[in-house]
């Protein structure tokens, strides 16, 4: 409980999973979009770098920017039908769709590997792995650190976790600064309008659907940075990470931290990524009882608790402010 | 008031439109038009189909049949953010307020020709955006004194009771700077002595701005005071047309609000 | 139509009745009676509160001030803010405008939900039923949410009656209807009051009920305005002048003018009752 190098990771998934709440938010919090299918495009920037890379050699930051467009295309693809729909029938195409993506993935052995993950991109019989630009680059900013901080920090090492977590919370400050950007503009105005009520909106001119559309796109984009940071931290995945589960993470973290609340979110994700790896060392009865395995489904039942909890005591979220909950 | 000296151009004209809701028939072939610059009352008893017909010429729903045009345009079935845009704004009879958002924010979110509503504009027209923003908020707290919620501005607009929504809603009408606006039941659960200042504000804007405004009101007191010309509707169509004084006596008029019975001995 | 003829006391009689929705007041100390025997129509421009009065009545709605006596068996029964079943239980059915039968049940089914709180009397009172309304016989199997808005009508006050009530409450039963249907419907709600049932009815179509009335009340904004005698006020320009005329409220603070503008700023934020129905 005490390594620091673990917290050090944990901080590194609590980073990448900043990320990923942040691209729901901009649908769920801002626009109102109920997207049950966010994971869908933390896969799809995963895979499609990792395909490019693999199979055509390109450079990791170039098969990046591919996937992020990529991503949004699917987000326009699914949006253009179903963005028309009631809430309830969008959050039941929109796990579909995410389920979809998972299926694709696991059956296309050809194009992604199959059930066994990356490792199997270029055919079975060849072990390979897309990492080998990051990795370096990873090194590079470790030698900057080590430089700028001197070998260790805080007493521990700088390793490549470390440098992993600068990197990623560096991104979710950037990403944030650029969402409050976005948020308090009359762009963001309109965004909430739709939230609040969209056929005022339109009444005032504003096109609906497209605004729409866009803030699906946005968060598809973020949504694939999280799958990139994803792929690289850990230089290998399968169809297994995408599950919809993930995207009921986003949820809680979103939630936790308050509903359009930007600067909640880390620290949603934090509490988050804290509670779900800290359970890992409670080592009281009766929880010695259940060996490892079982203790991550303990590790589920308690975050559910937390989120029947919040929703009954504190449904504004930490930082939320309990007027809105009112209005709602 | 009007302009009709040099021309008969009607800025609204409705044509026969019909609207049907499985057995329903709300709307039977509406006809009407509206003059340019003039303020028209629309009145008729409940189930006439009054707010169908504004649902409907706003876009809200697509008619059956018949034909809408604004400003000469053909606007059936045209989605309701295009017809705003071309300058017919509505505001509704269950108001519509932007609840979680501010009561500036709800005006301020009526204002044309804002290049940061456009992702492109906040990403690349900073300082356009924000030159738009301020001369926004001026106007917006302008419109906000208007009908005194200015010292609100920055509450929730779900905290304003149901008639302050209706002059918010009237003065987010009025920041669009529309050519007409509809509205729907502006005086209900407005308090009287602000009515009568929302009635002012309303033949100021057609006199220095030419706005023409269509209504939809019960309270015949309002009716009188402010229209020039009341179009009275039953069961979806038009049965009078005329000046608030005429139509009021006119007995089919009448016999619409009190409805019909056979006479019978019993 | 005969006045009572024992001075029994009336069937349904309420005193000074306040009531409203949450943040708004829509009645305003409304005094009705319903003789035995009686229909008794309420009519009265938009706003009026008419539809409130009917839901303060049945129990949707918990008054604020005033009282309810419901006497269906001659003792005093204080039915203000009562739960719906009850009120059912003591003889009073309410009949509303819209979703007032199951779509998806057989005719049947919903006639034997009627039922459901009083099994006794069932098979006389389906038998009267569908005498009323053949109809209902004929279709008894099919589902509800297949049938047009006059049978529907027709199903909802089977289905109030099958609970054996003295008195219903009819809101807006013409609505949506055509007009030879609507006869057809007013015809039978006249045989069923001659079988005994009162009725409180709520219409749009003043001049119809009236025109079938014992009674009618007037109400204007949430207040008592006239009452009489249905076919009396039928003729009385004073209800007509009511639905077209003004009431001057405009033209009052037009006379205050500028003299109180503090308590205008008062005013300002102090609201009357958002009107909820066109």
């Amino acid at each position: 409980m005490t390594d620091p190098g673990f917290w050090i990771f944990v901080g590194v998934v609590a980073g990448i999973f900043a990320i990923f709440a942040l691209g729901l938010q901009i649908q769920l919090g801002f626009t109102g979009l109920l997207n049950f299918g966010h994971v869908a495009f933390m896969a799809i920037g995963a895979y499609t770098m990792a395909i490019l890379v693999v199979r055509t050699e390109m450079s990791i930051w170039l098969a990046g920017l591919i996937a992020i467009v990529v991503s949004m295309a699917f987000g326009l693809l699914i949006g253009l039908p179903t963005l028309r729909l009631r809430d309830d029938y969008l959050a039941i195409t929109t796990i579909a769709f995410g389920e979809m993506v998972r299926y694709f993935a696991l059956n296309l052995q050809g194009l992604t590997g199959g059930p066994q993950g990356t490792i199997n991109l270029a055919g079975s019989g060849r072990a390979v792995s897309y990492n080998g630009e990051w990795v370096q680059f990873q090194r590079r900013v470790q030698g900057w650190l080590e430089s700028l901080l001197g070998d260790t920090f805080l007493g521990e090492y700088i390793n490549p976790n470390f440098t992993m977590m600068v990197i990623v919370w560096i991104v979710v400050i950037a990403l944030i600064l650029f969402l409050q950007r976005t948020v308090n503009s009359p762009y963001g105005r309109v965004l909430r309008s739709i939230r609040e009520d969209e056929d005022a909106a339109s009444a005032l001119g504003k096109n609906v659907f497209s605004y729409k559309l866009q803030a699906l796109a946005i968060g598809a984009a973020i949504g694939a940075l999280a799958g990139l940071f994803y792929a690289w931290q850990f230089s290998f995945f399968s169809p297994i990470d995408f599950l919809p589960l993930q995207t009921f993470f986003a949820y809680v973290i979103v939630l936790l931290g308050g509903l359009a609340r930007n600067w909640a979110v880390p620290v949603g994700a934090i509490i988050f990524a804290v509670i779900f790896a800290g359970t890992r060392f409670l080592n009281f009865w009766p929880l010695t009882e259940f060996d490892s395995g079982e203790r991550a489904y303990l590790r589920l039942i308690i975050v559910g608790l937390i989120l029947i909890l919040l929703m009954a005591f504190r449904p504004q979220g930490i930082f939320g402010r309990r007027q809105e909950m009112a209005l709602e | 008031m009007s302009d009709a000296s040099h021309s008969d151009a009607r800025i609204l004209e409705v044509r026969d439109v019909k609207k049907r809701f499985g057995g329903l028939q709300a709307l039977s072939g509406a006809t009407l038009d509206v003059v340019p610059g003039s303020i028209t009352a629309l009145i008729g008893p409940n189930g006439a189909g009054k707010t169908t017909l504004f649902h409907v010429i706003t876009g809200f729903y697509k008619p059956d049949e018949g034909e809408i045009a604004f400003l000469g345009d053909s606007i059936a079935g045209n989605p309701p953010h295009r017809i705003a845009r071309k300058g017919l704004v509505r505001t509704f009879q269950l108001t519509k307020a932007l609840t979680r958002m501010s009561v500036l924010e709800n005006v301020m979110l009526a204002a044309p020709a804002q290049p940061g509503e456009q992702l492109a504009g906040v990403l690349f027209r900073p300082l356009a955006t924000r030159k738009r923003e301020q001369e926004v908020e001026e106007r917006a707290m302008e419109l906000l004194r208007l009908v005194r919620l200015d010292r609100l501005a920055d509450e929730y607009a779900g905290t304003l009771s149901g008639g302050q929504r209706k002059l918010l809603e009237f003065a987010r009408a009025l920041m669009v700077e529309p050519r007409m606006i509809m509205l729907d039941e502006p005086m209900a659960g407005v308090n009287p002595s602000l009515g009568l200042q929302l009635l002012d504000h309303m033949r100021l804007a057609q006199e220095e701005r030419g706005v023409t405004f269509l209504l939809i009101e019960h309270d015949m007191e309002v009716v009188m005071t402010v229209s020039e010309r009341v179009i009275v509707m039953n069961e979806g169509h038009v049965i009078a047309d005329g000046p608030p004084e005429i139509v009021r006596n006119d007995q089919r008029v009448i016999d619409a609000y009190l409805g019909t019975h056979r006479e019978e001995a019993v | 139509m005969a006045a009572p003829e024992e001075t029994r006391p009336p069937l349904l009689e309420t005193f000074d009745l306040d009531a409203g929705y949450v943040d708004v007041n829509i009645l305003h100390g409304v005094s009705i009676r319903v003789e035995r025997g009686w229909i008794v129509s309420v009519i009265g421009p938009n706003g009026a509160g008419k539809s409130t009065l009917l839901k303060a009545l049945y129990g949707y709605l918990k008054p604020r001030g005033g009282r309810i006596v419901f006497r269906p068996d001659g003792t005093d029964h204080d039915i203000t803010g009562m739960k719906p079943n009850r009120i059912t239980g003591l003889g009073m059915s309410y009949i509303p405008q819209l979703d007032n039968v199951f779509p998806t049940m057989s005719i049947m089914e919903n006639l034997e939900l009627g039922a459901y709180l009083s099994r006794k009397d069932f098979d006389e009172r389906l038998g009267q039923i569908f005498e009323w309304f053949p109809i209902l016989e004929q279709r008894r199997k099919q589902s509800a949410g297949t049938m047009s808005g006059g049978e529907r009508q027709m199903l909802a006050l089977g289905r109030a009656l099958m609970s054996g009530p003295q008195l219903l409450l009819l809101d807006e039963p013409s609505a949506g209807l055509a007009p030879a249907v609507v006869d057809l419907i007013f015809d039978k709600l006249i045989e069923i009051n001659e079988a005994g049932i009162s009725m409180i009815m709520v219409e749009q179509n003043a001049r119809r009920s009236l025109a079938m009335s014992h009674y009618g009340y007037v109400l204007d904004m949430g207040k008592n305005r006239y009452e009489g005698v249905g076919r009396e006020l039928l003729h009385d320009e004073k209800v007509a002048d009511l639905y077209l005329g003004g009431r001057g409220r405009l033209a009052a603070a037009e006379q205050l003018g500028d003299l109180d503008y503090e308590a205008q700023e008062r005013d300002a934020t102090r609201e009357a009752p958002e009107s909820r129905g066109s």
